[in-house]
């Protein structure tokens, strides 16, 4: 019980103070030097971007400022929520879906800060 | 591990609570504009990457569409004569002096909007939307005089004859946008003030198709009958299943090719819903930009990017059945509480391809050019001007859509932003109460390729289903880059 109270406190603590982020260029752009991340960029702007553009809200809410845990990202692009659809494995491999997880978090540690950035 | 689970499911419900689209309104940037008349221009209001800087070569346009350089590189620019809200003005060429005078070189008739200019073999292209008498290529001289190269095109409706773009085989190339949203004409064709004024028009396929039989009803906005309407019918018109409807030329959702005098139309390729953008990559194969389905009329489709594709001779892209590549098969595109569009067609002519990129929903990605100079940056990469959204119009979002210039590259479909406004959220300038980028409908490179021109078409406004778009509100601005 007590789990469930504390899930529920740190939910609304997250969702409370989440504050959106812009993308690039006016955060810092995301080095996609790794490969996996490179390919979790594509498989980003394959699926998610045309809802959710640079992860800002759109048709969609952002989610660049919304800490959710690895997981539970996965377990929302594999079985939906609300209006958002499902995406199944034939169309996210598990390997891509990792990568698309690992792009994700890169995305939310871009910082306000041009001086990083590369001409 | 079952409350584990269970704390899953909550947090997962209560983010959902917290970001869930159906209690949520719309927060659009059409309905968000603030109708300024004198609008502020400041450069410093738009991010660019770091080297980059902007500014402002012209203001006070009326709706300008597009620019193009003569041989000696100087700045013409079209205002469009047309705008959504039912206004009608005499489109205009525009020469643009480096000091921001302007000189009126050509004045078209009431039959905009004119979309887009080319300069080719001194002379200018333009397209001519149609509005009014259908849709023209215009040939326009150094001195003015204008020659219609071809006329009757079919762009009566909710999108017009745009381009043209010169190709490497010196024909000149452009875009015929679709009468509707998805293949019904319907009461949204009569608030876009079109299916009043041409109660006949309908689309037309490029090539003889045969429909499912899907007949759509709704009530007639001034009569309050119920009407049944099929695909590529009129208004008011059924169909039957298995009925052929003839394909011709030319037709709808197509891009098209002639010869430099107007003669020898060809159809490139067609299955397009708006083709708005059209430009040839620095290896030679052409490239167009696809506005998606509206959340609106009989046939509403819903979740649609705009797109960015490779066009290959001959192929069919999809509308009304696809959008990017994907069928509507039930599983997706259904409106929140309404029906999953079926497919129109019981045979497609072949399977789309795969976008070359995908772009917001109702992000109205427009204009776009190509990088070639290395100086500039990013040589290669697709530079696209996204018009915003004109919500709720067409369709309810979360936030505003848009209103800013992106760079796509082609190689992969990453897409990143790359002229946007500053602020804590992205927004047209008016609704951000800042000075910069309101509209941006299209882009061009300067022929050297050092200077990237971001046609800005100004302030245009979405309240209770009406369209105000603001006269003289339109800007010219250039960018460059200092530092590499």
């Amino acid at each position: 019980m007590k789990i469930l109270l504390y899930t529920i406190l740190i939910c609304l603590f997250l969702i409370a103070c989440g504050t959106a982020k812009r993308g690039e260029p006016a955060y810092a752009p995301v080095h996609a030097s790794e490969p996996a991340i490179a390919q979790g960029q594509v498989v980003f702007n394959t699926f998610c971007t045309k809802c959710h553009p640079g992860g800002e809200a759109g048709l969609g809410p952002s989610f660049n400022d919304k800490p959710l845990p690895g997981f539970l990202m996965r377990f929302q692009i594999r079985n939906g929520l609300g209006v958002m659809p499902a995406f199944k494995e034939e169309v996210i491999s598990d390997n891509d879906l990792d990568n698309l997880i690992a792009y994700i978090k890169t995305l939310r540690k871009a910082k306000n800060d041009k001086a990083v950035q590369a001409p | 591990m079952q409350l584990l689970f269970r704390s899953a499911i909550l947090l997962l419900i209560l983010v959902s609570v917290a970001g869930c689209y159906r209690m949520r309104s719309s927060n659009g940037g059409a309905q968000g504009t603030n109708l300024i008349t004198d609008r502020p221009l400041n450069a410093a209001d738009i991010e660019l990457p770091v080297g980059y800087k902007a500014e402002v070569i012209a203001s006070d346009l009326t709706f300008p569409t597009d620019v193009a350089f003569d041989n000696a590189g100087q700045v013409y620019v079209i205002e469009a004569g047309y705008s959504y809200g039912e206004e009608f003005l005499e489109p205009k060429l525009i020469r643009i002096a480096p000091d921001g005078n302007k000189t009126i070189v050509a004045t078209g008739e009431k039959n905009g909007p004119w979309t887009g200019i080319t300069y080719h073999n001194r002379n200018f292209y333009v397209a001519e939307g149609g509005q009014k008498k259908g849709g023209r290529i215009l040939k326009i001289t150094a001195d003015g005089t204008i020659t219609v190269l071809v006329e009757n095109l079919p762009s009566l409706g909710d999108h017009h004859t745009n381009g043209p773009v010169a190709g490497p085989d010196g024909k000149l190339y452009f875009g015929i946008g679709t009468a509707t949203n998805s293949g019904v004409v319907g009461p949204d064709n009569y608030d876009m003030g079109w299916l009043k004024r041409n109660p006949d028009f309908h689309d037309i396929p490029c090539q003889d198709i045969t429909v499912t039989g899907q007949n759509f009803t709704s009530t007639h906005p001034e009569t309050n009958q119920t009407i049944t309407t099929g695909a590529y019918q009129p208004y008011g018109t059924a169909v039957k299943e298995g009925q052929v409807i003839q394909g011709a030329l030319p037709c709808s959702g197509s891009v098209l090719r002639i010869d430099a005098d107007g003669g020898n139309m060809e159809l490139v390729a067609w299955g397009f819903r708006n083709p708005f953008g059209l430009a040839f990559a620095p290896g030679g194969n052409l490239f167009v930009t696809d506005n998606g389905y509206d959340e609106r009329g009989s046939r509403s489709v819903w979740g649609v990017g705009d797109y960015l594709w490779q066009v290959q001779q001959g192929q069919w892209y999809g509308w009304p059945d696809f959008a990017g590549g994907l069928a509507f098969n039930g599983d997706r595109f259904e409106t929140p509480s309404k029906e999953a569009p079926k497919p129109l067609l019981t045979q497609h002519p072949n399977k789309p391809p795969h976008p070359a990129a995908t772009l917001g929903v109702h992000s109205s990605s427009n204009g776009l050019d190509f990088s070639t100079s290395a100086s500039f940056g990013h040589p290669g990469e697709a530079f696209i001007a996204q018009f915003g959204d004109m919500a709720p119009n067409v369709g309810k979002v979360l936030a505003p859509v848009g209103f800013k210039v992106v760079r796509v590259n082609v190689a992969n479909g990453v897409v990143t932003d790359f002229a946007v406004n500053k602020g804590k959220k992205n927004a047209p300038a008016s609704m951000l109460k800042t000075g910069g980028l309101e509209r941006p409908v299209a882009v061009k490179f300067s022929p050297d390729g050092t200077a990237l021109y971001i046609i800005d078409f100004g302030v245009m406004h979405v309240k209770d289903g009406k369209t105000t778009p603001l006269k003289n509100t339109g800007v010219i601005w250039k960018v460059t880059r200092n530092t590499r």
